[in-house]
């Protein structure tokens, strides 16, 4: 049994490391590319949202490459992803692909003692831990990353650095080879030149999960605004979505939950993906964020829903809405990105004016 | 008195007896917004962003419209009728949404409908809408199960005689109980058995563009000038809808799919030469229910699938030589197999 999944940002490290654990065998689907794209958009029906055609492209390409069981998350909700493999299913099979597919919905313990040929539990959760600590790792790099951008001395730096961290923490065996790639890679992005004096803007970057955490799907946003010297804050990641941590899930200390609390004035309820937390990312970080940057699939239920109520909300800050979907052009969206950021760099220099 | 400002869209063509029994057993009166027209789904658009999907933005429309017409407006929210089966996010957010984008809006009457809380939360929340009213619970219980009734007599008028919303609106109001012999005398309906040679078309989707004659265009009306029997959704008994549903797409997941995926498939297997699905541009569960529905004619080869789409720049035109080429090709069909 050949094992499969779909591409969700960096997550495929973490899957990666748990199938080298226990020992099964996965075919990690090539890296999410304009191929995969054209693939997806081409079977998928027309009025869908971009994740399916990505998860689409990305299943024909593992399937290519000789996968026979493809996992997928399965859900109940309002939002159209739990929905997606009912129909990926059926247009793969028309398709004449032969494969099982597995959904989490069934209860992921079964679904991974299936694959693994009953593998203990102990065996699952010792490998599942080992898989959130290398994203964990993955996930503390990102963030020096982000703000190392926006004040690199020659554009482009930090990025490169990333790139390495990601093969480099793929590579680890132990978690002391995990650590140790961390360490590197933390001490390379601190010994980047960069430049003096600079107290850069603070953007946020908040939207649908998918579109967010994965830099294809989102044409780069996270390093365009960096080149615009913006240091990105990004709530929203792959390890923020699997974090069980039972302390800060009790007390509510969890960014998600904070930010649904301070949405309840204007959007009451949950209404599934990710709309109620674009609308208290908002309404939370008005203060201590110059701007947002608001970023969905092109048709996203729940984001057109937060773009409708996000401009009654008391709290003022300068929002940027980008749609995706396999049309978008990236000029597009560095322009657009160019003339916000300019925006709000005139704007906060009105203010300082005026208070002097 | 209190007047209820109810619009007529979305879930007014599924409920609204229900509802008008419960709020004038309480002692309020009900308005109702008037049918649609180009000039409600232009205010109604003009609150939103763009790509807000076209029966949100109707709905919007005739808000605005009820303004000045009434002192609370009712949008009720279906978060979920079965275990975890739940309504799509614009239905959700919906009260919410209305109030952001609307701020001249009277003050909504909001109950939440949410299955997965518990029998007990659905009776807390009746109670409180009916607090509204009167501080007597006993008579918002009296009133809550005459409207329940009112609402079992309408589905039964629907799924076991044919008729579609509209008329069974009219049929309710003139009787108490829905009495069969009444209902074929007075309004003419045969059911059971239609005369074999006429053709039957089904029409799948959500009621709110079935029956908004303005939005798609007087389908309804227009098949039948051609002496064409019409099978909607509605038509169906809830268990009908739900074993066909589960047939083709296994548990559903929309609160309201049953009415695109389940119609779909027991319609393709019996009693329809043919079928239109009805959807708007941008409906996100439509866009994967229909291509279900699509694929899976595509697989049979029994019966004839055409989708129509819906949205504001929508020309009557197109949707009339779209139906006639439907047509033409279902009666050749049908002379060619006889």
């Amino acid at each position: 049994m050949r094992v499969s999944f779909q591409h969700i940002g960096n997550m495929w490290v973490g899957l990666k490391a748990v199938a080298d654990r226990i020992g099964f065998d996965m075919v990690v689907p090539p890296i999410t590319s304009q191929h995969t794209l054209s693939l997806g958009a081409r079977y998928s029906p027309e009025m869908v949202c971009l994740p399916f055609k990505l998860t689409l492209g990305n299943m024909i390409e593992s399937l290519e490459l000789g996968a026979d069981t493809l996992i997928t998350i399965g859900q109940y909700g309002p939002c159209r992803f739990g929905y997606y493999h009912r129909v990926q299913e059926v247009i793969l099979r028309d398709l004449g692909y032969e494969f099982e597919l597995l959904k989490q919905s069934n209860g992921m313990l079964r679904m991974i003692k299936y694959f693994t040929h009953g593998a203990s539990i102990r065996e699952i959760f010792l490998a599942f831990r080992f898989g959130l600590a290398k994203l964990k790792a993955l996930e503390e790099v990102e963030r020096l990353v982000h703000r190392t951008r926006a004040i690199e001395q020659n554009k482009g730096s930090a990025s490169q650095i990333f790139r390495e961290a990601i093969q480099a923490i793929d590579g680890a065996r132990d978690y002391r080879a995990i650590k140790q790639a961390k360490r590197v890679y933390l001490q390379k992005l601190k010994d980047i030149p960069t430049i003096s004096s600079s107290n850069p803007l603070k953007i946020g970057v908040v939207g649908e999960f998918f579109v967010v955490v994965d830099p294809f799907a989102n044409m780069d946003v996270e390093i365009e605004l960096g080149k615009l010297g913006v240091q990105v804050e990004r709530p929203q990641s792959v390890l923020e979505w699997l974090d069980f941590n039972p302390f800060t899930l009790l007390l509510g200390l969890r960014e998600k939950d904070r930010s649904f609390k301070a949405a309840k004035p204007y959007l009451s309820r949950y209404i599934g993906g990710d709309g109620l937390q674009t609308v208290g990312e908002k309404v939370l970080h008005a203060k201590d964020w110059d701007g947002l940057v608001h970023i969905e699939p092109f048709g996203c239920l729940p984001e057109i829903m937060a773009r409708n109520i996000m401009p009654s909300t008391k709290e003022q800050l300068p929002v940027l809405n980008l749609m995706f979907d396999e049309h978008t052009g990236r000029a597009g969206v560095i322009n657009r990105l160019e003339a916000f950021v300019d925006m709000i760099k005139i704007k906060k220099k009105k203010s300082v004016e005026l208070r002097v | 008195m209190m007047n209820i400002g109810i619009p007529r869209a979305l879930l007014y063509y599924q409920y609204f007896p229900m509802w008008k029994t419960f709020f004038e057993e309480l002692g309020g009166e009900v308005v109702i917004s008037p049918p649609t027209t180009k000039a409600m789904i232009a205010s109604g658009a003009s609150r939103v962003v763009a790509d807000t999907c076209l029966p949100v933005k109707v709905f919007l429309g005739h808000v605005i419209s009820l303004i000045g017409k009434c002192d609370y407006i009712f949008i009720p929210t279906i978060r979920s009728l079965k275990s975890n089966i739940y309504n799509c996010s614009k239905f959700l957010g919906l009260p919410d949404m209305t109030k952001a984008v609307i701020t001249e809006c009277p003050p909504v009457l909001d109950v939440i409908i949410d299955i997965n809380k518990g029998m007990r939360n659905i009776y807390r929340a009746i109670d409180k809408l009916g607090r509204y009213f009167t501080r007597d619970t006993s008579k918002v219980k009296s009133a809550s199960l005459d409207a329940w009734q009112v609402h079992l007599n309408y589905r039964h008028l629907m799924s076991n005689h044919g008729l579609i919303p509209p008329q069974a609106m009219e049929g309710i109001s003139s009787i108490d109980k829905a009495d069969d012999t009444y209902v074929r005398t007075e309004m003419g309906i045969n059911s059971g058995n239609p005369a074999s040679t006429q053709t039957n078309i089904a029409l799948i989707g959500h009621p709110y563009l079935l029956y908004d004659e303005y939005l798609n265009h007087r389908l309804i009306h227009r098949l039948e000038q051609a002496g064409i029997r019409v099978l909607t959704p509605e038509m169906l008994t809830s268990d009908e809808l739900e074993s066909a549903s589960v047939k083709l797409a296994g548990t559903t997941y929309w609160t309201y799919g049953e009415e695109v995926v389940g119609a779909g498939e027991h319609y393709l297997q019996n009693g329809a030469d043919g079928i239109i699905g009805i959807l708007t541009f941008g409906c996100g569960p439509d866009s994967l229910m229909m291509e279900m529905v699509r694929r899976r004619a595509n697989r049979l080869r029994t019966t004839p699938f055409m989708s129509l789409v819906l949205e504001e720049h929508t020309a009557e035109t197109g949707i009339i030589t779209r139906l006639e080429a439907f047509l033409d090709m279902i009666n050749r069909r049908k002379r060619g197999g006889q």
